[in-house]
């Protein structure tokens, strides 16, 4: 919810903003010079080339505009945005007559680096664009305005409408370094770790389960594999399968929380991947250890928002 | 179309748009020969995707020193013109970044300099192919940039449609033509011309009709040009089609066996130049134009008076001064475009008086003459003394007895080739062979160069290069000078082919409304133009003179109204074209349809969208509910999941609501 500062002056700013470019002043110098001759000397043919080039610069106007007026935009966010990293932010343009030339959207809030380019627009059509777009912070992103440019037709001026377009996005911290792997849960660990034959293989299935990243691939089902298309693993009652609860204790804003944070979203990642579970307690919340992309993504997502519940409570 | 093809597509379009400008420049005939070869390279080179300055940044920069330092010098030594000199350093500028890496950035460089050569141009000549170049570098210039803007900062390898781009760019740069040409009409006029160079002689270059020696051996192709020296405007004016005259511009009385040259002596430039009675004399108003690139005035045979005279020089006319050189000529004193004067002219005029001893001195033969000249001329003329008749006989013997060509032989002693061995030429051999047999005889004889003839065209005579001719008066006591002219009919007017003399008719047209119209187009032009829309024009009091004095003075001024209008209903209609539904969804008309009956209804909320209706409905359990959540449905299904709506499904549909 914006505030009413930022309102009045959203209310305040003109509709459409106009950015000369580096050939566009040089064009202008040149404008003002041969205007300059024509007046001074009187030479019909300056005047006639000032007339086009006056001209050209209304119709620069003219067609800008008809460009960037009729665009109806459609923000898509990501499921998820690590920060210092660029994650996609898509944009569905639709034009409902007439065609659009030489698009370029970005977000109006200047943290957002990164922004997309559509060529064309046909009309009735929808089109999809993408943005690489780098936000530099973890925690709750509120994206409030959309900026849609052109330089069509003739590259000599960027004109920008401002378009109200509000969406939260959620940056997960960034996936820091860590090297000290946690304590395991005591008295949680399952399969049979003390056993002499607990790597070789054997055992009673348990599940299947997708492989992570440093698992060893001996343990894929491969026809099953091959049915879903994905590798899969088979979990037996002798795995060494570990349990961890990861903790953040000091939940108060500062560098060190976010280093907490970033070291805690790497270890999540790499203890997943190895085929752990993995639980958070931090703040105040509690997420019980699990495994799988979608828990990841939970335990990123408690990570990004925390220290910001506090704030905005 | 994919990169490849776009990328050069639009490199293509930036050279051509590059060689428009230079062609201005170009044409213009300032710059110097090696700046024109070096273009000329660079642009091969370009559109063969040649590219030797590419990534050398250090040779680029000592090119252009280079180039920057001998143009210095040859302005230092006073060579070059600074301002060709600044012209010719923008066009090896242009050049040089067309053979540089193929960047948009490198695009836009190579365009602006292009730019500044039209500006160049524009100061450097005024001619009628500037406004072609200006339309042509116009057009490809917004083109590259146009397909360079969608092309984007970063080149993607895409297939992208560029026929969309280039229709609605190039319609742009018709309205910004339009645009530009209002702005040059409307946008009032603040100084003179003052400094534009002066122009040449136009597209077709000038003729040399009319010049200060008439050699022999000369060629004759001037006959067959179709160029329009001048025009006059005759009170009163004849009926004939053609005027069948001469019109005398220049004496030549000095022979020396070769070339016939004046011997006049130049007075002071005055305003007016009188030489006779000008009582019933008949009055041209002439136009001297750029095609005839001299400055003797002419006039019908014999012109009494001259005066007053304009010049026009890239801007305002201004009076000109006239300078009578006695026995020769009467010529303007300053070198201007064009002119325009009066002469007045009688047919019975005896010429000026001339004293015994200048008479016995153009009846003296050159003193090298072959015998046989003598002897043709005794022949000739037997016993016959009569000045008139002695004329008459060597006049008809020389039609009769030798042919008209132009096709010539090189000879030392012409005349003599003409009148015995070749037995054939062109005007100037027959004004020399009559003018010197005359002198043979005793008889005071000149030779008059000017033009024979002139054909109607509209509410003028038209003279045109190609009747440009020589011809002879001898001195007859008791009546002055009296013409004589040996050449055959056929030989005398011009003899230009039809399709030739229709284009050149057309070209001239074009560069005269090119010159009125555009180099000099005035505050005063403007002051017409408007008062030309609110009034009648000024000069359209004709024949119902009474019944129009008795109009009020001031109207309303409908023809603005008009135009106003008129232009309105065009613009109109070009942005209704240009803003139109490209691709209207069948189903898009169903929804406006839905929309309004919903509207009436009142049940949409403001801003509320389709679904959202219905769903709210069928939480309320409207009564609408199923009919609105079907229509819905429907429409989603038709407009995104292409199962079109059939007519009877459309009315079933809306029905219920109605």
């Amino acid at each position: 919810m914006s505030t009413w500062r930022e309102r009045w002056k959203r209310w305040l700013r003109p509709p459409r903003t106009l950015k000369t470019t580096r050939v566009g002043r040089t064009y202008l110098v040149l404008t003002v010079g041969i205007g300059l001759g024509a007046l001074n000397t009187g030479n019909n043919l300056l005047y006639l080339v000032l007339g086009f080039l006056l001209s050209i610069i209304v119709l620069s106007g003219v067609l800008s505009e008809r460009v960037i007026a009729d665009l109806k935009v459609r923000r898509l966010l990501p499921e998820g945005a690590f920060a210092g990293e660029p994650f996609p932010l898509r944009y569905e343009l639709t034009r409902v007559k007439g065609r659009a030339f030489a698009v370029r959207l970005s977000e109006a809030d200047d943290t957002l680096s990164g922004w997309a380019w559509v060529p064309t627009v046909p009309a009735g059509a929808p089109v999809v664009a993408r943005a690489d777009v780098t936000a530099p912070r973890r925690g709750p992103l509120a994206l409030r305005e959309l900026r849609i440019s052109t330089v069509f037709p003739f590259g000599l001026f960027e004109k920008t409408r401002a378009v109200q377009l509000e969406d939260e996005l959620v940056v997960w911290p960034r996936r820091g370094f860590t090297c000290e792997p946690p304590t395991a849960d005591h008295g949680l660990q399952q399969g049979e770790h003390g056993n002499q034959r607990h790597r070789d293989g054997s055992g009673d299935v348990q599940g299947l389960r997708e492989l992570g990243d440093l698992e060893d691939a001996r343990r894929v089902h491969w026809k099953k594999s091959a049915a879903v298309g994905r590798l899969l693993k088979v979990e037996r009652e002798r795995e060494d399968r570990q349990q961890y609860t990861l903790r953040i204790e000091d939940a108060t804003p500062g560098d060190a929380l976010e280093r907490a944070c970033e070291e805690t979203a790497a270890l999540t990642h790499r203890l997943l991947s190895e085929g752990n579970d993995v639980g958070l307690d931090a703040g105040g919340r509690r997420l019980r250890p699990g495994a799988g992309p979608g828990h990841e993504k939970r335990i990123l997502s408690a990570l990004a928002m925390l220290g910001f519940q506090e704030r905005s409570s | 179309m994919m990169l490849a093809q776009r990328r050069k597509l639009r490199l293509r379009l930036r050279d051509l748009a590059a060689l428009s400008a230079f062609s201005a420049v170009a044409l213009s005939g300032s710059l110097p020969l090696f700046v024109i070869g070096l273009f000329g390279l660079a642009f091969f080179s370009s559109w063969l995707g040649k590219r030797p300055f590419s990534g050398r940044t250090v040779w680029s920069v000592l090119v252009l020193l280079a180039a920057a330092l001998v143009l210095f010098g040859l302005v230092f030594r006073g060579a070059l013109d600074l301002v060709v000199a600044a012209v010719s350093f923008a066009t090896l500028v242009t050049g040089h970044r067309m053979l540089s890496e193929p960047t948009p950035g490198t695009d836009q460089q190579v365009l602006l300099a292009s730019l500044l050569l039209m500006a160049g141009a524009a100061a450097l000549s005024g001619d009628v192919w500037y406004a072609l170049c200006l339309l042509a570098f116009g057009t490809f210039a917004c083109l590259a940039l146009g397909l360079g803007v969608v092309e984007g900062p970063v080149e993607r390898d895409e297939e992208l449609p560029l026929s969309p781009v280039l229709r609605q760019v190039s319609f742009g740069v018709t309205i910004a033509l339009v645009g530009g040409v209002a702005f040059f009409v409307l946008f009032p006029r603040l100084s003179w011309n003052v400094a534009s160079r002066p122009q040449g002689a136009g597209l077709l270059g000038g003729t040399t009709g009319m010049t200060d020696r008439v050699r022999l051996g000369g060629g004759g192709g001037i006959k067959t040009s179709a160029r329009i020296v001048l025009r006059a405007k005759l009170e009163p004016m004849p009926s004939a089609s053609r005027l069948e005259r001469y019109w005398v511009g220049r004496h030549f009385d000095v022979f020396d066996g070769r070339e016939w040259r004046g011997s006049g002596t130049d007075k002071a430039p005055q305003p007016r130049v009188l030489l006779g009675e000008v009582r019933d004399a008949l009055v041209q108003r002439v136009e001297l134009l750029p095609a005839y690139d001299s400055r003797t005035l002419v006039g019908l045979s014999q012109p009494v008076y001259f005066g007053p005279a304009t010049a026009y020089t890239s801007g305002a006319p201004t009076p000109a001064m006239l300078v009578k050189s006695t026995y020769e000529e009467v010529r303007f004193a300053t070198e201007a475009t064009s002119y325009s004067y009066v002469v007045h002219s009688r047919e019975g005029f005896p010429g000026e008086d001339e004293p015994p001893e200048r008479l016995a001195e153009l009846a003296r033969a050159p003193e090298k003459l072959d015998p046989r000249v003598v002897e043709l001329a005794n022949r000739v003329v037997g016993d016959e003394t009569d000045p008139r008749r002695v004329a008459t006989r060597l006049e008809r013997w020389l039609r009769s007895n030798l042919e008209y060509s132009l096709e010539l032989e090189e000879s030392d002693d012409p005349l003599p080739h003409f009148l015995f061995v070749r037995k054939a030429g062109h005007c100037e051999h027959f004004a020399t062979a009559l003018a010197v047999l005359l002198r043979v005889r005793g008889v005071p004889s000149r030779v008059v160069g000017g033009f024979f003839g002139g054909e109607r065209v509209g509410d003028r005579y038209i003279v045109r290069a190609g009747d440009a001719h020589a011809w002879v008066e001898a001195w007859v006591p008791g009546a002055g000078w009296q013409t004589f002219d040996a050449t055959p009919d056929d030989g005398r007017g011009s003899q230009p082919a039809q399709l030739l003399a229709s284009i050149i008719d057309t070209v001239e047209r074009i560069e005269e409304l090119w010159r009125s119209r555009v180099v000099d187009y005035s505050i005063i032009d403007q002051w017409e133009f408007v008062r030309g829309l609110i009034r009648p024009p000024a000069g359209s009091r004709t024949d119902d003179e009474p019944a129009r004095a008795a109009r009020p003075a001031t109207k309303t001024p409908t023809r603005a109204i008009v135009a106003a209008v008129a232009a309105a209903l065009l613009f109109w209609l070009g942005w209704r074209r240009f803003t139109r539904t490209t691709r209207r969804h069948p189903a898009a008309g169903f929804l406006g349809e839905l929309e309004r009956r919903l509207d009436a209804l009142q049940v949409r909320r403001k801003g509320e969208e389709l679904e959202e209706l219905a769903r709210r409905l069928q939480r309320e359990q409207h009564r609408l509910a199923t009919a609105v959540t079907a229509a819905t449905r429907r429409y989603l299904e038709a407009r995104f999941d292409e199962r079109p709506l059939t007519a009877k499904e459309r009315r079933s549909l809306l029905e219920p609501l109605s």
